[in-house]
């Protein structure tokens, strides 16, 4: 017969490594493959004694660290709120306090691994080169970081409805804030599908980061050029779209039977790609608010804006799959694409807006998601 | 007869090309109706065509002037639903959902707090409806059902999951709201307690229509 800890390995360790496996191996390929075997040894150890002798920068590798930890006990407390899992309340509430805390040590030790393993390496090597204080640092913060998690498992057992770290604040939160609709959306991505929106936000900051590069590297600054960034890190958000037409298909029917005008139901969904395209506005804003006029960021904004709310719009049409949705997109991409290289920016952003604006107010109380037949 | 508190005029609901609903004239006085028929025969999307959740052809008029068409928004004031199975994304709480109830539709907070009160609601309304049982969500979209000031109140299915005491509560609020002319159109295979309340007719779903008997 296997051991409880053997059983509760597999659900979490083994779990967890076979589910990140694409980001370790990103991880080992930064560590591992952007120099050659010969000088691997020479790179780590300058790599530590970079850290290790520079406070700033010694506090941005303890912020990594940190950030592991952080996502181990994030996919801990995830594991037990996943559907299926349940059984996890009464066989681990059953184990005698000593034990399941040393099972939970083992189990976070485990998973929190290729930061102790560095961090020991570290410290040896903070030793042997004299770097006491730094030494003392990174193992006081990775014992910690073992041990704090220890209390929040804990406290999952005893009040399983609590999603965030601190029931308090959650409950607190709850009780004194109430939900804008505007917000919904944003929150079904944040606490459901916190990947989607991270990586997209990841895509779309990289693709803005590579069209101010290109100008900087060409010294010159081109509005259109930065608008054509814009309209690309736009695209990146399609999947978020068919999300979201999901998400309302599934979760806000009952929105339709609230006395709520159209213009309302409008405004909310603007809102929702105003509040989504935030990171990137303030990207755009603090690169280029030497480069170009208000007016210039306006243009921009609106481009990008008009763009988002057209696209979400088209899926009111109820047989726009996927596929079809993004022909659709492209097809109107490149025309205002031509239009913004042509300086005819402001036309193209009332032609998006009024397409928008009719397509919703002629779709919305028609629209019922299109269930495609099997054959 | 009596000014009609609902009346559905040529309403036609086709789910792609298969046609569920084809109701010519059906118009209904004030009162409490059981809506009945088999699984599948149309009462649900029924319900959902007479709240405004999904679109349709034709026209509904509540209190002989008020337009399913010409006046969406009145329409949904006067019109509530309370879903067989309800289903609210997982981050909300009860609370959020009263409050978005209570700002769209209006009436009385405290009124409402109370009936939250006698249905138990008030205990879990700041947990997020993910933490919620079956009968918890239940009695939250019942809840729901009873805010701002309706002239019909649409139940899919209400005696499902509710423990007895609140389906004693329940009865009580059918026949409060009742008595201040708010009518009723109850779905449900378990008779309803001919003790409890008092049936103004009996609708049947057949046939892609809807009769009175």
């Amino acid at each position: 017969m296997r051991t409880t800890s053997a059983i509760l390995s597999k659900i979490f360790t083994r779990r967890f490594y076979v589910q990140n496996t694409g980001f370790f191996l990103v991880l080992f390929y930064l560590l591992f493959g952007v120099v050659n075997g010969a000088n691997l040894l020479a790179y780590h150890k300058g790599l530590l004694l970079g850290f290790l002798g520079n406070y700033s920068f010694l506090f941005l590798v303890l912020l990594l660290w940190t950030s592991y930890a952080l996502k181990c006990v994030g996919f801990i407390l995830k594991t037990f709120q996943t559907q299926g899992y349940d059984f996890l309340y009464p066989t681990m509430g059953s184990i005698d306090k000593a034990t399941r805390r040393g099972i939970w040590f083992r189990l976070h030790t485990a998973i929190y691994m290729p930061v102790l393993v560095y961090a020991g390496i570290a410290v040896v090597i903070a030793i042997q080169h004299q770097f006491y204080i730094s030494a003392v640092i990174v193992a006081v913060l990775n014992i910690a970081n073992c041990i704090w998690p220890l209390r929040l498992y804990e406290r999952k057992l005893e009040q399983p409805d609590v999603i965030f770290f601190t029931g308090h604040l959650q409950r607190w939160l709850n009780q004194h804030f109430t939900k804008p609709p505007v917000l919904y959306f944003l929150y079904e991505l944040l606490t459901n599908f916190p990947r989607r929106i991270v990586s997209t936000k990841i895509f779309s900051a990289a693709i803005l980061w590579l069209t101010f590069l290109i100008m900087t590297r060409g010294e010159y600054f081109d509005l259109r050029g930065l608008q054509i960034g814009v309209m690309v890190s736009v695209l990146t958000h399609m999947q978020l779209m068919v999300h979201h037409r999901a998400f309302d298909d599934t979760y806000l029917n009952f929105m339709e039977n609230l006395p709520i005008r159209l213009v309302t139901h409008y405004l909310r969904l603007i809102g929702v790609y105003v509040i989504l395209f935030l990171p990137e506005m303030i990207i755009i804003t603090v690169n280029a608010y030497t480069k170009t006029t208000p007016w210039g960021l306006v243009t921009v904004f609106c481009t990008a804006l008009s763009l988002l709310i057209l696209f979400r719009v088209m899926l009111f049409f109820p047989k726009m799959n996927p596929e079809k949705h993004v022909r659709n997109t492209m097809l109107t991409s490149f025309i205002v694409l031509f239009m913004v290289l042509g300086h005819y920016e402001w036309p193209a952003i009332l032609l998006l807006q009024a397409a928008s604006a009719i397509i919703f107010f002629v779709k919305y109380r028609q629209y019922e998601p299109y269930i495609e037949s099997a054959s | 007869m009596p000014e009609p508190v609902i009346a559905l005029r040529e309403v036609k609901k086709n789910y792609q090309d298969v046609n569920i609903l084809d109701i010519a004239r059906l118009e209904l006085p004030a009162g409490i109706y059981w809506l009945q028929g088999e699984n599948g025969a149309g009462k649900t999307t029924c319900m959902k065509v007479m709240a405004g959740l999904i679109p349709f052809k034709g026209e509904i008029l509540l209190q002989d002037n008020v337009s399913s068409r010409q006046h969406p928004v009145q329409f949904r004031r006067l019109i509530n639903y309370a879903e067989a199975e309800p289903f609210y994304p997982s981050f909300l709480t009860g609370r959020d959902l009263l409050e978005l109830y209570l700002r769209t539709k209006g009436g009385d907070p405290e009124q409402i707090r109370a009936i939250s009160e006698k249905l138990g609601v008030h205990v879990f309304v700041n947990n997020p409806v993910s933490s919620y049982s079956s009968g918890m969500l239940k009695k939250l979209s019942l809840l729901l059902a009873f805010t701002g000031n309706p002239a019909l109140i649409l139940l899919d299915e209400p005696l499902i999951t509710i423990d007895t005491r609140a389906l004693a509560v329940l009865y009580d609020l059918i026949r409060e709201y009742n008595a201040k002319g708010v009518s009723f159109i109850i779905t449900s295979h378990q008779p309803l307690d001919a003790e409890e309340v008092t049936i103004t007719g009996t609708l049947k779903v057949a046939h892609k229509n809807i009769t009175l008997n």
